[in-house]
Formats: C-alpha cells, sequence, structure tokens
C-alpha cells in the first residue's frame, strides 16, 4: 500500500489557508472575503484530519473537531451572507472598505 | 499510482483555490470554490474518513457554494467591468499570507510531522465505514465529553438560522 508523508497533507492544508487569508485580508467584495473563510476553514480541516491519521487509524476525535468546524462554518455562512444582503438593501453594494457608518 | 493521483487531486484543488481567490469575475470565482471544495472531499477519502468526504460535498459544495451563488445573485451589478477587485492592501496582503505560509514551513521542518519523519499507511479497505461506526459513540457517548458542545452547537446552528432570517428581512417600516 503507497504510503503518503502526513507533510503534504499539511503543506496542501497551508497552502489553502494562506489563499484563504490574502482573499480575506485583499479582497474588495464581501462575498469574496466570506469565499476566503471558508476556504481557510477547509484548510482546517484537513489538518485535523491530518492529525487524526497521524497518531493512528482508531482515533476519532479530529473527524468529532471537523463536524463540529463544519457545522459552524454552515451556520457562519447563512449569517454572513444575511448580512452581506441587509448592507446591499443599505448601501446599494457590497464593497468591505465602504462600509464604515460603525466607524467613530 | 493512487499516490500519483493524491497529488494530482491536491494540485487542483490548490490551483483551483489560487482562482477562487484572484480571479475578477465573482461567479468564476464561486465555481472555482466548488472545486476547491470537491478536491478537499477527494483528500478526506486519502486521510480514511469517507463519510466526512461526503458530509463535505453535501454541506459545501451543495449548500454553501449554492448560498454563496445566490448571495452574488442578490448582490448584482456590484463588480461591474473597471472596478477592482483588489483594495489598497494587496500587496500587504500577499506579503502576510506568505509570511505566514513561511513560519509554517519552519513550524513544520521543526515538529514531529516533517517530510522526511515517519510516514502513515493509507486506510486500508477493510477500515472502511469504520469512521461512520467511531464518530457516532464519539459525539455522544458521555465519557467522550463532546455531549455538551454537540447539543450547543445544535441550538447555535437554529439560533444562526433564524438570526439570519431576522437580519436579511425587509424592514416593514
Amino acid at each position: 500500500m503507497s504510503t503518503i508523508p502526513t507533510a503534504h497533507f499539511l503543506y496542501l492544508a497551508a497552502l489553502l489557508f494562506s489563499f484563504g487569508l490574502f482573499a480575506a485580508l485583499a479582497r474588495k467584495n464581501a462575498i469574496s472575503v466570506l469565499m476566503g473563510i471558508e476556504l481557510m476553514l477547509n484548510g482546517v480541516n484537513i489538518n485535523l484530519l491530518a492529525f487524526a491519521r497521524h497518531w493512528g487509524p482508531d482515533n476519532v476525535t479530529g473527524g468529532v473537531f471537523v463536524v463540529f468546524v463544519i457545522t459552524l462554518a454552515a451556520a457562519e455562512a447563512a449569517v454572513a451572507l444575511a448580512i452581506i444582503i441587509a448592507i446591499y438593501r443599505q448601501m446599494k453594494g457590497v464593497n468591505v472598505d465602504e462600509v464604515k457608518f460603525l466607524k467613530g | 499510482m493512487t499516490t500519483t493521483l493524491f497529488y494530482i487531486i491536491a494540485g487542483v484543488t490548490a490551483a483551483s483555490a489560487l482562482l477562487a481567490v484572484t480571479l475578477r469575475n465573482l461567479f468564476h470565482c464561486a465555481l472555482f470554490l466548488a472545486l476547491t471544495m470537491f478536491g478537499v472531499s477527494g483528500v478526506f477519502l486519502y486521510l480514511g474518513n469517507e463519510f466526512l468526504a461526503a458530509v463535505q460535498v453535501l454541506i459545501y459544495v451543495g449548500a454553501v457554494t449554492v448560498l454563496i451563488i445566490f448571495g452574488i445573485m442578490l448582490t448584482r451589478n456590484v463588480m461591474e467591468e473597471g472596478t477592482r477587485a483588489l483594495n489598497g492592501q494587496a500587496f500587504l496582503a500577499v506579503l502576510t499570507a506568505a509570511a505566514f505560509l513561511w513560519v509554517l514551513h519552519q513550524a513544520l521542518c521543526l515538529s514531529p510531522f516533517r517530510p522526511d519523519g515517519p510516514t502513515q499507511a493509507l486506510a486500508t479497505v477493510a477500515n472502511y465505514g469504520a469512521d461512520v461506526n467511531a464518530l457516532g459513540p464519539a459525539l455522544l457517548l458521555p465519557q467522550n465529553g463532546f455531549v455538551f458542545a454537540f447539543e450547543f452547537v445544535s441550538v447555535l446552528l437554529l439560533a444562526a438560522l433564524v438570526g439570519a432570517i431576522v437580519v436579511a428581512r425587509k424592514d416593514p417600516s
């Protein structure tokens, strides 16, 4: 049976997280920022499962954490899109640079 | 053969993730995000977790991507041609992401997971289905300590659902 080092899973996860970080920091559109956050969460999920596999095939705690992360990501996506739609109705745009009416 | 397939899946996943965050057309971004989620689901298979791979396809490809596409449709004509997709701190963001990647690489080289360290065998055929049988008790048996978190997360999901409806609702006034 072929083997893949745990490190290669971790590198893939790190790449996904970095791309997501870039999107969350640099994109103008709020939906792009949301997509970046989803990418980061996926990278974290790969990490959790890779660590769980590394410490033995009977280890399910990583899977349990992935279930929680996926649940929270779904809830976060729903709330974030509701907020984006509300902002669009208010300002006729979803550019995160222009949303600053809470700024003191 | 299976190893080669893994690297192909990983390459497609990383490439489509890069396209999903850099393309200008938001709709193309969402489609490449769906491809990334498919790739991550394939990686989950390689990690011996078929149930979570299926959940990944159902929730991310089936629900979150569709939700994002709905969001793009509902906030149409925002990203017209000629507007910039990136804000003024794009260069700093690239720098931050690259620095983060470098830090992770350095940490990985010091950790027991480093590339030349011991490797783990892939899940064998005999293990298929074992993850589902293990996941239920792991979540719900009281001695594992996840019961409270499980119930809490279900209440949170309900609260997020109601909250999303309230926030997105048209103001009656």
